[in-house]
Protein backbone atom coordinates (compact mmCIF):
# COMPACT_ATOMS: atom_id res chain seq x y z
CA UNK A 1 0.00 0.00 0.00
CA UNK A 2 2.92 2.19 0.77
CA UNK A 3 3.88 2.44 -3.31
CA UNK A 4 0.38 3.33 -3.80
CA UNK A 5 0.41 6.04 -1.39
CA UNK A 6 3.95 7.56 -2.88
CA UNK A 7 2.43 6.97 -6.47
CA UNK A 8 -0.54 9.26 -5.19
CA UNK A 9 0.84 11.80 -4.07
CA UNK A 10 3.41 12.34 -6.86
CA UNK A 11 0.91 11.92 -9.32
CA UNK A 12 -0.95 15.01 -7.61
CA UNK A 13 2.28 16.56 -6.72
CA UNK A 14 1.70 20.42 -7.01
CA UNK A 15 -1.10 19.86 -4.45
CA UNK A 16 1.30 17.83 -2.23
CA UNK A 17 3.76 20.42 -2.47
CA UNK A 18 1.22 23.31 -1.45
CA UNK A 19 -0.18 20.69 1.50
CA UNK A 20 3.60 20.19 2.98
CA UNK A 21 4.34 23.78 2.32
CA UNK A 22 1.36 24.90 4.11
CA UNK A 23 1.28 22.33 7.03
CA UNK A 24 5.32 23.41 7.18
CA UNK A 25 4.76 26.85 8.03
CA UNK A 26 1.69 26.28 10.01
CA UNK A 27 3.50 23.92 12.34
CA UNK A 28 7.04 26.23 12.09
CA UNK A 29 4.51 29.05 13.73
CA UNK A 30 3.36 26.65 16.36
CA UNK A 31 6.95 25.94 17.45
CA UNK A 32 7.75 29.10 17.90
CA UNK A 33 5.15 29.62 19.63
CA UNK A 34 5.75 26.49 22.13
CA UNK A 35 9.35 27.80 22.26
CA UNK A 36 8.28 31.59 23.30
CA UNK A 37 5.97 30.09 26.03
CA UNK A 38 8.40 27.55 27.56
CA UNK A 39 11.20 30.53 27.56
CA UNK A 40 8.72 32.58 29.61
CA UNK A 41 7.76 29.95 32.00
CA UNK A 42 11.92 29.17 31.94
CA UNK A 43 12.33 32.92 32.97
CA UNK A 44 9.19 33.31 35.48
CA UNK A 45 10.40 30.22 37.35
CA UNK A 46 14.48 31.87 36.62
CA UNK A 47 13.19 35.14 38.10
CA UNK A 48 10.91 34.24 40.37
CA UNK A 49 13.57 33.37 43.68
CA UNK A 50 15.33 36.74 42.53
CA UNK A 51 12.69 39.06 42.35
CA UNK A 52 12.98 41.67 45.07
CA UNK A 53 11.51 45.20 46.16
CA UNK A 54 13.87 47.79 46.18
CA UNK A 55 13.48 50.80 48.29
CA UNK A 56 15.51 53.72 47.33
CA UNK A 57 16.96 55.91 49.71
CA UNK A 58 16.76 59.71 48.62
CA UNK A 59 20.24 61.27 47.07
CA UNK A 60 20.94 63.13 50.36
CA UNK A 61 20.78 60.08 52.40
CA UNK A 62 22.76 58.25 49.55
CA UNK A 63 25.78 60.74 49.25
CA UNK A 64 25.59 61.40 53.55
CA UNK A 65 25.63 58.32 54.59
CA UNK A 66 26.95 56.17 52.61
CA UNK A 67 27.83 53.12 54.88
CA UNK A 68 23.78 53.29 56.80
CA UNK A 69 25.76 54.16 60.14
CA UNK A 70 23.19 57.17 60.57
CA UNK A 71 19.34 57.04 62.11
CA UNK A 72 17.44 57.43 59.14
CA UNK A 73 18.96 54.40 57.13
CA UNK A 74 19.40 52.68 60.68
CA UNK A 75 16.26 52.75 61.96
CA UNK A 76 14.90 51.81 58.23
CA UNK A 77 16.80 49.05 58.83
CA UNK A 78 15.67 48.08 62.06
CA UNK A 79 12.40 48.28 60.71
CA UNK A 80 12.65 45.74 57.83
CA UNK A 81 14.73 43.45 59.74
CA UNK A 82 11.79 43.04 62.31
CA UNK A 83 9.02 43.22 59.77
CA UNK A 84 9.35 39.30 60.25
CA UNK A 85 5.56 38.57 58.75
CA UNK A 86 6.25 40.27 55.60
CA UNK A 87 10.44 40.23 55.14
CA UNK A 88 12.16 37.49 54.23
CA UNK A 89 15.46 38.78 54.05
CA UNK A 90 16.82 42.71 53.61
CA UNK A 91 20.35 43.88 52.37
CA UNK A 92 21.92 47.25 52.23
CA UNK A 93 23.43 48.16 49.30
CA UNK A 94 25.49 51.46 49.58
CA UNK A 95 26.00 54.05 46.19
CA UNK A 96 29.06 52.94 45.71
CA UNK A 97 28.49 49.04 45.77
CA UNK A 98 25.28 50.16 43.24
CA UNK A 99 28.32 51.74 41.15
CA UNK A 100 30.09 49.04 41.08
CA UNK A 101 27.30 47.04 40.02
CA UNK A 102 26.47 49.33 37.42
CA UNK A 103 29.96 49.15 35.98
CA UNK A 104 29.64 45.62 35.74
CA UNK A 105 26.21 45.23 33.78
CA UNK A 106 27.88 47.75 31.46
CA UNK A 107 31.35 46.67 31.07
CA UNK A 108 30.72 46.25 27.50
CA UNK A 109 29.59 49.37 27.15
CA UNK A 110 31.29 52.59 27.11
CA UNK A 111 28.59 54.65 26.11
CA UNK A 112 26.45 53.75 29.12
CA UNK A 113 29.24 54.52 31.45
CA UNK A 114 29.88 57.48 30.62
CA UNK A 115 26.49 59.02 31.06
CA UNK A 116 26.53 58.40 34.84
CA UNK A 117 28.69 59.15 37.89
CA UNK A 118 29.02 57.12 41.26
CA UNK A 119 26.58 60.36 42.56
CA UNK A 120 23.76 60.00 40.38
CA UNK A 121 22.77 56.27 41.75
CA UNK A 122 21.21 55.85 45.28
CA UNK A 123 21.49 53.48 48.09
CA UNK A 124 19.06 51.36 48.82
CA UNK A 125 17.45 48.33 50.88
CA UNK A 126 17.10 45.10 48.65
CA UNK A 127 14.23 43.15 50.61
CA UNK A 128 13.42 39.80 49.23
CA UNK A 129 9.47 39.10 50.40
CA UNK A 130 7.85 35.66 51.95
CA UNK A 131 5.17 36.68 49.52
CA UNK A 132 6.10 38.32 46.49
CA UNK A 133 2.48 38.98 45.61
CA UNK A 134 2.76 41.48 49.09
CA UNK A 135 4.82 43.96 47.13
CA UNK A 136 1.72 46.90 48.14
CA UNK A 137 1.39 45.83 51.47
CA UNK A 138 5.50 47.20 51.75
CA UNK A 139 4.98 49.87 49.28
CA UNK A 140 2.32 51.14 52.10
CA UNK A 141 4.31 50.65 54.90
CA UNK A 142 7.53 52.32 54.13
CA UNK A 143 6.77 54.22 51.06
CA UNK A 144 6.55 57.16 53.65
CA UNK A 145 9.36 56.33 56.15
CA UNK A 146 11.69 59.53 56.35
CA UNK A 147 14.43 58.93 54.01
CA UNK A 148 12.65 56.97 50.90
CA UNK A 149 12.70 58.14 47.67
CA UNK A 150 10.57 55.72 46.00
CA UNK A 151 9.88 51.84 46.07
CA UNK A 152 10.42 49.25 43.45
CA UNK A 153 9.06 46.32 42.86
CA UNK A 154 11.54 44.00 40.08
CA UNK A 155 8.68 42.14 39.26
CA UNK A 156 6.60 45.06 37.91
CA UNK A 157 9.09 45.57 35.93
CA UNK A 158 9.60 41.61 34.53
CA UNK A 159 5.64 41.23 33.94
CA UNK A 160 6.10 44.05 31.16
CA UNK A 161 8.82 41.72 29.63
CA UNK A 162 6.36 38.70 30.05
CA UNK A 163 3.66 40.71 28.69
CA UNK A 164 5.96 41.23 25.47
CA UNK A 165 6.77 37.42 25.40
CA UNK A 166 2.95 36.52 26.31
CA UNK A 167 1.73 39.19 23.38
CA UNK A 168 4.42 37.08 20.78
CA UNK A 169 3.43 33.95 22.15
CA UNK A 170 -0.22 34.79 21.59
CA UNK A 171 0.82 36.26 17.98
CA UNK A 172 2.52 33.41 17.02
CA UNK A 173 -0.13 31.12 18.17
CA UNK A 174 -3.13 32.58 16.06
CA UNK A 175 -1.00 33.29 12.81
CA UNK A 176 -0.01 29.48 13.01
CA UNK A 177 -4.11 28.15 14.07
CA UNK A 178 -5.01 30.43 10.93
CA UNK A 179 -2.25 28.66 9.12
CA UNK A 180 -3.69 25.50 10.16
CA UNK A 181 -6.67 26.08 8.98
CA UNK A 182 -5.42 26.66 5.44
CA UNK A 183 -3.73 24.14 5.67
CA UNK A 184 -6.97 21.53 6.80
CA UNK A 185 -8.24 23.02 3.48
CA UNK A 186 -5.84 22.34 1.67
CA UNK A 187 -5.38 18.51 3.27
CA UNK A 188 -9.62 18.13 2.47
CA UNK A 189 -9.33 19.66 -1.34
CA UNK A 190 -6.43 17.07 -1.88
CA UNK A 191 -8.01 14.65 -0.53
CA UNK A 192 -11.37 15.24 -2.97
CA UNK A 193 -9.40 16.14 -5.63
CA UNK A 194 -7.72 12.60 -5.29
CA UNK A 195 -10.71 10.19 -4.62
CA UNK A 196 -12.07 12.07 -7.64
CA UNK A 197 -8.79 11.42 -9.80
CA UNK A 198 -9.14 7.61 -8.50
CA UNK A 199 -12.94 7.09 -8.78
CA UNK A 200 -12.58 4.00 -10.81
CA UNK A 201 -10.39 2.16 -8.29
CA UNK A 202 -12.20 3.50 -5.27
CA UNK A 203 -15.63 2.25 -7.43
CA UNK A 204 -13.83 -0.92 -8.13
CA UNK A 205 -12.92 -1.57 -3.90
CA UNK A 206 -15.96 -0.72 -3.46
CA UNK A 207 -17.58 -3.55 -5.82
CA UNK A 208 -15.23 -5.93 -4.92
CA UNK A 209 -16.54 -5.78 -0.90
CA UNK A 210 -13.71 -4.35 0.12
CA UNK A 211 -14.49 -2.37 3.60
CA UNK A 212 -14.60 1.43 3.93
CA UNK A 213 -11.55 1.44 6.26
CA UNK A 214 -9.82 -0.28 3.06
CA UNK A 215 -10.94 2.25 0.69
CA UNK A 216 -10.01 5.19 2.86
CA UNK A 217 -7.11 4.47 4.41
CA UNK A 218 -4.57 5.19 1.51
CA UNK A 219 -5.98 8.48 1.20
CA UNK A 220 -5.73 9.00 4.54
CA UNK A 221 -2.13 7.98 4.73
CA UNK A 222 -1.11 9.96 1.68
CA UNK A 223 -2.44 13.34 3.84
CA UNK A 224 -0.25 11.80 7.03
CA UNK A 225 2.41 10.95 4.97
CA UNK A 226 2.01 15.40 3.09
CA UNK A 227 1.55 16.21 6.85
CA UNK A 228 4.91 14.43 8.33
CA UNK A 229 7.74 15.82 5.70
CA UNK A 230 5.81 19.33 6.65
CA UNK A 231 6.51 18.30 9.73
CA UNK A 232 10.20 17.49 8.94
CA UNK A 233 10.60 20.40 7.07
CA UNK A 234 9.11 22.64 10.03
CA UNK A 235 11.47 21.30 12.57
CA UNK A 236 14.25 21.67 10.08
CA UNK A 237 13.19 25.24 9.55
CA UNK A 238 12.90 25.80 13.62
CA UNK A 239 16.67 24.72 13.99
CA UNK A 240 18.01 26.70 11.25
CA UNK A 241 16.16 29.68 12.83
CA UNK A 242 17.72 28.68 15.99
CA UNK A 243 21.13 28.52 14.60
CA UNK A 244 21.41 30.86 12.04
CA UNK A 245 19.29 34.25 13.47
CA UNK A 246 18.09 33.57 16.49
CA UNK A 247 22.07 32.30 17.83
CA UNK A 248 23.32 35.22 16.32
CA UNK A 249 21.38 37.86 16.78
CA UNK A 250 20.10 37.76 20.70
CA UNK A 251 23.09 35.55 21.73
CA UNK A 252 24.57 38.44 23.70
CA UNK A 253 21.38 38.85 25.51
CA UNK A 254 20.89 35.22 26.46
CA UNK A 255 24.77 35.01 27.32
CA UNK A 256 24.16 38.10 29.85
CA UNK A 257 21.01 35.52 31.44
CA UNK A 258 18.74 38.26 30.44
CA UNK A 259 16.95 35.54 28.15
CA UNK A 260 17.10 31.76 28.90
CA UNK A 261 19.21 30.67 25.90
CA UNK A 262 17.10 28.18 23.50
CA UNK A 263 19.14 25.20 23.94
CA UNK A 264 18.87 21.92 21.69
CA UNK A 265 16.34 20.14 23.94
CA UNK A 266 13.75 23.08 23.42
CA UNK A 267 13.36 21.54 19.52
CA UNK A 268 13.79 17.97 21.22
CA UNK A 269 11.00 18.47 23.18
CA UNK A 270 8.99 20.30 20.48
CA UNK A 271 9.65 18.46 17.23
CA UNK A 272 7.16 15.18 18.71
CA UNK A 273 4.67 17.47 19.22
CA UNK A 274 4.58 19.29 15.98
CA UNK A 275 4.68 15.59 14.11
CA UNK A 276 2.05 14.67 16.77
CA UNK A 277 -0.12 17.23 15.88
CA UNK A 278 0.61 17.02 11.85
CA UNK A 279 -0.18 13.10 11.94
CA UNK A 280 -3.72 13.70 13.91
CA UNK A 281 -4.88 16.79 11.73
CA UNK A 282 -4.17 15.20 9.17
CA UNK A 283 -5.36 11.91 9.84
CA UNK A 284 -8.70 13.66 11.13
CA UNK A 285 -9.39 16.49 8.11
CA UNK A 286 -8.92 13.38 5.45
CA UNK A 287 -11.58 10.74 7.61
CA UNK A 288 -13.77 13.59 8.01
CA UNK A 289 -13.70 14.81 4.32
CA UNK A 290 -14.02 11.00 2.96
CA UNK A 291 -16.89 11.17 5.58
CA UNK A 292 -19.03 14.02 4.17
CA UNK A 293 -18.16 14.78 0.82
CA UNK A 294 -16.42 11.45 -0.94
CA UNK A 295 -18.89 8.60 -1.32
CA UNK A 296 -16.81 5.59 -0.90
CA UNK B 1 -30.08 -17.37 -4.45
CA UNK B 2 -32.06 -14.87 -5.30
CA UNK B 3 -35.62 -13.66 -3.84
CA UNK B 4 -37.38 -10.63 -4.88
CA UNK B 5 -40.89 -10.19 -3.52
CA UNK B 6 -43.29 -7.35 -4.75
CA UNK B 7 -39.66 -4.78 -4.76
CA UNK B 8 -40.20 -1.15 -5.87
CA UNK B 9 -37.94 1.41 -6.18
CA UNK B 10 -38.62 5.17 -6.78
CA UNK B 11 -35.37 7.75 -7.18
CA UNK B 12 -36.31 10.88 -5.80
CA UNK B 13 -35.90 12.87 -8.75
CA UNK B 14 -38.35 10.46 -10.86
CA UNK B 15 -42.10 11.14 -11.59
CA UNK B 16 -42.57 6.72 -12.36
CA UNK B 17 -40.93 4.22 -10.20
CA UNK B 18 -37.37 2.59 -11.93
CA UNK B 19 -38.26 -0.90 -10.14
CA UNK B 20 -41.99 -1.47 -9.50
CA UNK B 21 -43.38 -4.68 -7.59
CA UNK B 22 -41.50 -6.79 -9.41
CA UNK B 23 -41.45 -10.44 -7.47
CA UNK B 24 -39.08 -12.87 -8.95
CA UNK B 25 -36.63 -16.00 -7.61
CA UNK B 26 -33.39 -17.07 -9.13
CA UNK B 27 -32.33 -20.56 -8.03
CA UNK B 28 -28.39 -21.11 -7.15
CA UNK B 29 -26.25 -22.48 -10.42
CA UNK B 30 -28.68 -20.58 -13.36
CA UNK B 31 -27.76 -18.17 -16.03
CA UNK B 32 -30.23 -15.81 -16.54
CA UNK B 33 -30.60 -12.78 -19.10
CA UNK B 34 -31.98 -9.43 -18.02
CA UNK B 35 -33.29 -7.50 -21.70
CA UNK B 36 -35.61 -4.96 -21.67
CA UNK B 37 -35.08 -1.32 -23.36
CA UNK B 38 -33.16 1.51 -21.85
CA UNK B 39 -34.81 2.66 -18.84
CA UNK B 40 -36.79 -0.48 -18.31
CA UNK B 41 -34.56 -1.03 -14.55
CA UNK B 42 -31.97 -3.31 -16.02
CA UNK B 43 -29.10 -1.11 -14.00
CA UNK B 44 -31.48 -0.42 -10.75
CA UNK B 45 -32.18 -4.36 -10.62
CA UNK B 46 -28.70 -5.08 -10.70
CA UNK B 47 -27.76 -2.05 -8.07
CA UNK B 48 -30.40 -3.26 -5.58
CA UNK B 49 -28.26 -6.69 -5.75
CA UNK B 50 -25.49 -5.02 -5.38
CA UNK B 51 -26.66 -3.16 -2.00
CA UNK B 52 -25.67 -0.13 -4.13
CA UNK B 53 -29.31 0.84 -3.68
CA UNK B 54 -31.93 -0.43 -1.46
CA UNK B 55 -35.68 -1.23 -2.46
CA UNK B 56 -38.22 1.52 -1.54
CA UNK B 57 -40.28 -1.35 -0.63
CA UNK B 58 -40.51 -4.83 -0.59
CA UNK B 59 -37.96 -7.36 0.20
CA UNK B 60 -34.63 -8.60 -1.72
CA UNK B 61 -32.48 -11.54 -0.44
CA UNK B 62 -29.38 -12.73 -1.74
CA UNK B 63 -27.64 -16.20 -0.84
CA UNK B 64 -30.77 -16.12 2.50
CA UNK B 65 -29.91 -12.52 3.87
CA UNK B 66 -32.56 -9.21 3.44
CA UNK B 67 -30.57 -6.81 1.75
CA UNK B 68 -32.27 -3.98 3.21
CA UNK B 69 -31.83 -5.63 6.71
CA UNK B 70 -28.16 -5.44 6.35
CA UNK B 71 -25.94 -3.19 8.01
CA UNK B 72 -23.38 -0.86 6.71
CA UNK B 73 -19.97 -3.04 7.95
CA UNK B 74 -22.14 -5.88 6.68
CA UNK B 75 -22.16 -4.94 2.84
CA UNK B 76 -18.60 -5.21 1.90
CA UNK B 77 -19.05 -9.03 3.18
CA UNK B 78 -22.31 -8.77 1.04
CA UNK B 79 -20.49 -7.51 -1.77
CA UNK B 80 -17.44 -10.38 -1.65
CA UNK B 81 -19.98 -13.14 -2.62
CA UNK B 82 -20.75 -11.53 -5.29
CA UNK B 83 -18.89 -10.34 -8.84
CA UNK B 84 -19.44 -8.05 -11.18
CA UNK B 85 -18.83 -7.11 -14.93
CA UNK B 86 -19.62 -4.22 -16.77
CA UNK B 87 -19.54 -2.88 -20.24
CA UNK B 88 -16.61 -0.63 -19.64
CA UNK B 89 -14.51 -3.53 -18.15
CA UNK B 90 -13.21 -0.80 -15.65
CA UNK B 91 -9.80 -1.68 -15.32
CA UNK B 92 -6.80 0.07 -13.55
CA UNK B 93 -4.84 1.37 -16.49
CA UNK B 94 -1.57 1.62 -14.11
CA UNK B 95 -1.81 -1.75 -13.34
CA UNK B 96 -0.68 -5.33 -14.93
CA UNK B 97 -3.33 -7.48 -15.72
CA UNK B 98 -2.20 -9.70 -13.10
CA UNK B 99 -1.91 -6.71 -10.65
CA UNK B 100 -5.75 -5.75 -12.03
CA UNK B 101 -6.96 -9.33 -10.81
CA UNK B 102 -4.66 -9.58 -7.54
CA UNK B 103 -6.05 -6.01 -6.44
CA UNK B 104 -9.50 -7.32 -5.99
CA UNK B 105 -8.27 -9.82 -3.96
CA UNK B 106 -5.72 -7.82 -2.07
CA UNK B 107 -7.87 -4.86 -0.87
CA UNK B 108 -10.26 -7.82 0.42
CA UNK B 109 -7.57 -8.29 2.55
CA UNK B 110 -6.22 -11.81 1.16
CA UNK B 111 -2.78 -13.23 1.77
CA UNK B 112 -0.39 -12.78 -0.77
CA UNK B 113 0.35 -16.23 -0.66
CA UNK B 114 -3.00 -16.91 -2.05
CA UNK B 115 -3.06 -14.28 -4.40
CA UNK B 116 0.08 -15.77 -5.94
CA UNK B 117 -1.81 -19.05 -6.09
CA UNK B 118 -5.29 -17.82 -7.29
CA UNK B 119 -4.30 -15.08 -9.98
CA UNK B 120 -2.59 -17.11 -12.55
CA UNK B 121 -5.27 -20.33 -12.03
CA UNK B 122 -8.23 -17.47 -12.94
CA UNK B 123 -6.02 -16.10 -15.90
CA UNK B 124 -5.60 -19.69 -16.81
CA UNK B 125 -9.28 -20.10 -16.63
CA UNK B 126 -10.05 -17.22 -18.60
CA UNK B 127 -7.54 -17.84 -21.39
CA UNK B 128 -4.94 -15.31 -20.32
CA UNK B 129 -2.06 -17.47 -19.37
CA UNK B 130 0.03 -15.56 -20.92
CA UNK B 131 -0.84 -12.21 -20.57
CA UNK B 132 -0.29 -11.68 -16.99
CA UNK B 133 2.42 -8.67 -17.48
CA UNK B 134 0.49 -6.66 -20.28
CA UNK B 135 -1.27 -3.78 -19.39
CA UNK B 136 -4.67 -2.73 -20.12
CA UNK B 137 -4.00 -0.68 -23.03
CA UNK B 138 -1.89 -3.51 -24.84
CA UNK B 139 -4.88 -5.88 -25.00
CA UNK B 140 -8.24 -6.09 -27.48
CA UNK B 141 -11.56 -5.24 -25.64
CA UNK B 142 -12.57 -8.93 -25.76
CA UNK B 143 -9.35 -9.48 -23.15
CA UNK B 144 -9.87 -6.76 -21.60
CA UNK B 145 -12.96 -8.26 -20.24
CA UNK B 146 -11.83 -11.61 -20.10
CA UNK B 147 -9.54 -9.23 -17.49
CA UNK B 148 -12.55 -8.00 -16.06
CA UNK B 149 -14.38 -11.58 -15.49
CA UNK B 150 -11.26 -12.87 -13.82
CA UNK B 151 -11.51 -10.34 -11.41
CA UNK B 152 -14.82 -10.84 -10.75
CA UNK B 153 -14.62 -14.42 -10.43
CA UNK B 154 -11.37 -14.40 -8.34
CA UNK B 155 -13.31 -14.74 -5.36
CA UNK B 156 -15.04 -17.44 -6.27
CA UNK B 157 -18.76 -15.64 -5.98
CA UNK B 158 -21.77 -17.17 -5.44
CA UNK B 159 -23.57 -14.39 -7.92
CA UNK B 160 -21.68 -13.18 -11.03
CA UNK B 161 -23.45 -10.16 -12.25
CA UNK B 162 -22.88 -8.99 -15.70
CA UNK B 163 -23.97 -5.53 -17.22
CA UNK B 164 -23.94 -5.61 -20.62
CA UNK B 165 -20.69 -7.36 -20.77
CA UNK B 166 -20.61 -7.57 -24.74
CA UNK B 167 -21.93 -4.05 -25.50
CA UNK B 168 -18.68 -2.91 -26.93
CA UNK B 169 -17.59 -6.08 -28.02
CA UNK B 170 -17.63 -7.51 -32.08
CA UNK B 171 -20.43 -10.44 -32.89
CA UNK B 172 -17.36 -13.07 -32.24
CA UNK B 173 -15.98 -11.75 -29.28
CA UNK B 174 -18.80 -11.68 -27.80
CA UNK B 175 -19.47 -15.02 -28.45
CA UNK B 176 -16.18 -16.03 -26.91
CA UNK B 177 -17.07 -14.04 -24.01
CA UNK B 178 -20.76 -15.86 -23.16
CA UNK B 179 -18.30 -19.25 -23.84
CA UNK B 180 -15.98 -17.88 -21.07
CA UNK B 181 -19.54 -16.92 -18.72
CA UNK B 182 -21.16 -20.59 -19.28
CA UNK B 183 -17.41 -21.70 -18.70
CA UNK B 184 -17.76 -20.05 -14.99
CA UNK B 185 -21.79 -20.94 -14.65
CA UNK B 186 -20.82 -24.33 -14.82
CA UNK B 187 -18.39 -23.84 -11.97
CA UNK B 188 -21.68 -23.39 -9.83
CA UNK B 189 -22.00 -19.99 -10.02
CA UNK B 190 -25.24 -18.24 -10.74
CA UNK B 191 -25.03 -15.56 -13.47
CA UNK B 192 -27.00 -12.90 -13.95
CA UNK B 193 -26.67 -10.67 -17.39
CA UNK B 194 -28.47 -7.83 -18.42
CA UNK B 195 -27.75 -7.05 -22.20
CA UNK B 196 -29.70 -5.81 -25.46
CA UNK B 197 -27.66 -8.53 -27.61
CA UNK B 198 -30.85 -10.46 -29.41
CA UNK B 199 -28.17 -12.79 -30.99
CA UNK B 200 -26.43 -13.49 -28.19
CA UNK B 201 -29.86 -14.46 -26.04
CA UNK B 202 -31.50 -15.92 -28.86
CA UNK B 203 -28.66 -18.41 -29.27
CA UNK B 204 -28.39 -19.49 -25.85
CA UNK B 205 -31.72 -20.50 -25.27
CA UNK B 206 -31.21 -19.61 -21.60
CA UNK B 207 -34.33 -18.15 -18.84
CA UNK B 208 -34.93 -14.73 -19.89
CA UNK B 209 -36.91 -11.80 -17.11
CA UNK B 210 -37.85 -9.10 -19.74
CA UNK B 211 -38.46 -5.52 -17.78
CA UNK B 212 -40.47 -2.33 -19.20
CA UNK B 213 -40.81 0.95 -17.47
CA UNK B 214 -39.88 -0.89 -14.11
CA UNK B 215 -42.30 -4.11 -14.39
CA UNK B 216 -41.44 -7.57 -15.16
CA UNK B 217 -43.19 -8.30 -18.09
CA UNK B 218 -41.46 -11.59 -18.80
CA UNK B 219 -39.95 -14.16 -17.00
CA UNK B 220 -39.67 -17.38 -19.24
CA UNK B 221 -37.01 -20.66 -19.04
CA UNK B 222 -35.32 -21.25 -22.43
CA UNK B 223 -36.65 -17.68 -23.83
CA UNK B 224 -35.57 -15.76 -26.66
CA UNK B 225 -35.48 -11.63 -27.06
CA UNK B 226 -38.13 -10.98 -28.97
CA UNK B 227 -40.83 -12.42 -27.27
CA UNK B 228 -42.96 -10.54 -25.08
CA UNK B 229 -42.16 -6.81 -26.53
Amino acid sequence: MFADVMRGLRRNITMTIAMILTTAISLTLLGAGLIVARMTDQMQQTYANKIEVTIYLTKDVSTQDPNCQEKVCQSLGEALSGDTDLVKRATYQSQSQAWEQYQQMFAGQPEMLDIAKPTDLQSSWHVKLIDPQKYKVLAARYGHFAGVDSVVDQSQTLDRLFKVLNGIRNATIIVALVQALAALLLIANTVQVAAYTRRTETSIMRLVGASRWRTQLPFIMEAVVAAVIGALVSIVGLVAMKYLFVDKTLGSIMNAGILPPIDATYLVWVAPWLGGIAVGLAAVASYVTLRLYVRL
Amino acid sequence: MIHLSHVSKQYKASTRPALSDVSLDVEKGEFAFVIGPSGSGKTTFMRLLLREEIATSGTVQVAGKDLSKLRRAKVAWHRRRLGCVFQDFRLLNNKTVAQNVGFALEVTGQARNKIKRVVPEVLQLVGLDGKANRMPRELSGGEQQRVAIARAFANRPLLLLADEPTGNLDPDTSQEIMLLLERINRTGTTVLMSTHDNTIVDAMRRRVIELHLGKLVRDEDHGVYGLGR
